[in-house]
């Protein structure tokens, strides 16, 4: 900053000696008009007639007026050439070039060097800037790198869930079918026993009620048929029985 | 048969044995017996705490005039006096055991359709003695349930020679 700010006051400086001594590119050179006008003024004097009364004479045909008329067209046409635009002044090119020569030096002794530091630091800062922004690629690809694998690792981690999940719940499937299928063996077999007992139980009803009936009648039967008689001789087979034991 | 059971059969059968007619008075208190044990209105009636001793004890002498004697008459009444008529058929069953037991006897209560005769009974008691070693005393209860043939039981021994039991061993077969 400090070595930018010398530099533009030398600059400045340099601009201030260069208006300050240089003159005008055209103040030691005539002008087109000027020239004409003193080639008039010059033949008015030289002649003692005036370029109407000349033009006027050689439009009458006076052939020494023509002749005039043309040298001092040819004098006009002199004066018409312009001076070069590019060369300037010799005074212009004298202090112009002390000039440049001073403010050579004082650059070369001043701006130069500090312009120099400043190039300098600012290739080291653009270097160290480089470097930087190299060094932040490196990590950012090893940061790149790291969530790539990272990224990798979830999906490895997603898959592996989702794998177990789909295990999971084929296991818990086949749980639950198998427990259904037990569940309904189960209900089968119960059913059937159910049945079954049912069936017994029917069966057992059925007998025990054809063996009342059956009994019932029998009861009819011996009751009607025991009479005083066939009772006392049932009394006495069992005194008998008892006997013989 | 607990001591209290027991106690009261002995007082009953010292009592009859008092007055001279203890086996008619064990007799016709077996006959009650039999009636108590198979009429149950007259057994809560003789046993209904409600029902004040004295109209209890009138119900005994009701049931009791000229069926029973004197003596029987106010046994049966002095044991439903005293509140036991809950315990009346046990007393009984245990005088006549007593009874018997006084005898060396054992009582066979023998289950009939129809009333045995005295000869019947004889032979019968003949016929248990040689079967059982022990001599008894034939106790007959009127049971219509049996249809026909006998059912003696002595102690703890049953001897089924009944139709009733036939036709229990066909059902059994025919279930």
């Amino acid at each position: 900053m400090r070595m930018r700010t010398k530099a533009m006051m030398l600059a400045a400086a340099a601009s201030v000696s260069v208006v300050a001594f240089a003159a005008p590119a055209s103040a030691s050179e005539e002008t087109v008009g000027s020239c004409l006008a003193e080639t008039i003024l010059e033949f008015e004097t030289d002649s003692g007639i005036t370029l109407h009364e000349l033009e006027e004479a050689a439009a009458e045909g006076d052939e020494e007026a023509k002749k005039e008329l043309e040298t001092l067209e040819e004098e006009f046409e002199a004066c018409n050439e312009s001076p070069n635009p590019i060369l300037p002044a010799t005074n212009e090119i004298i202090w112009g070039g002390l000039s440049f020569l001073i403010l050579l030096g004082m650059m070369w002794k001043f701006a130069f060097p500090a312009v120099k530091n400043g190039m300098e630091a600012r290739t080291e800062r653009i270097r160290s800037d480089l470097a930087a922004a190299d060094q932040a690629k490196v990590d950012a690809q090893a940061v790149q790198t790291q969530y790539e694998a990272q990224l990798a690792d979830a999906k490895t981690e997603a898959a592996r869930i989702v794998d177990e999940a789909r295990q999971s719940a084929d296991q818990v499937r086949t749980d639950l079918i198998a427990r259904a299928e037990a569940e309904a063996a189960e209900l089968r077999e119960r059913a059937n026993g159910e049945i079954e007992a049912m069936r017994v139980q029917a069966i057992a009803d059925v007998q025990s009620e054809v063996s009342e009936i059956a009994i019932g009648a029998a009861e009819r039967v011996v009751g009607g048929s025991l009479d005083r008689d066939a009772q006392s001789q049932l009394v006495e087979a069992y005194i008998q029985e008892l006997t013989s034991k | 048969m607990s001591d209290t059971t027991t106690r009261y059969a002995e007082s009953l059968l010292a009592a009859a044995r008092a007055e001279g007619n203890a086996d008619q008075v064990v007799g016709e208190l077996f006959e009650f017996g039999r009636v108590l044990e198979t009429n149950d209105q007259l057994r809560e009636a003789l046993s209904d705490p409600s029902t004040p001793i004295v109209n209890r004890m009138q119900a005994v002498d009701d049931l009791l005039a000229g069926q029973a004697s004197r003596v029987t008459s106010s046994l049966i009444a002095m044991v439903v006096g005293v509140g036991r008529g809950g315990q009346l058929g046990e007393i009984i069953r245990a005088t006549v055991e007593l009874n018997a037991a006084s005898r060396d006897q054992r009582v066979a209560y023998v289950r009939s359709a129809i009333d045995l005769d005295a000869d019947q009974q004889q032979r019968l008691a003949a016929a248990l003695r040689e079967s059982t070693g022990d001599d008894v005393e034939v106790r007959v209860i009127l049971d219509p349930s049996v249809l026909g043939g006998l059912v003696t039981e002595i102690g703890d021994d049953v001897i089924d020679g009944s139709v009733r039991r036939r036709l229990n061993q066909m059902r059994e077969s025919l279930s």
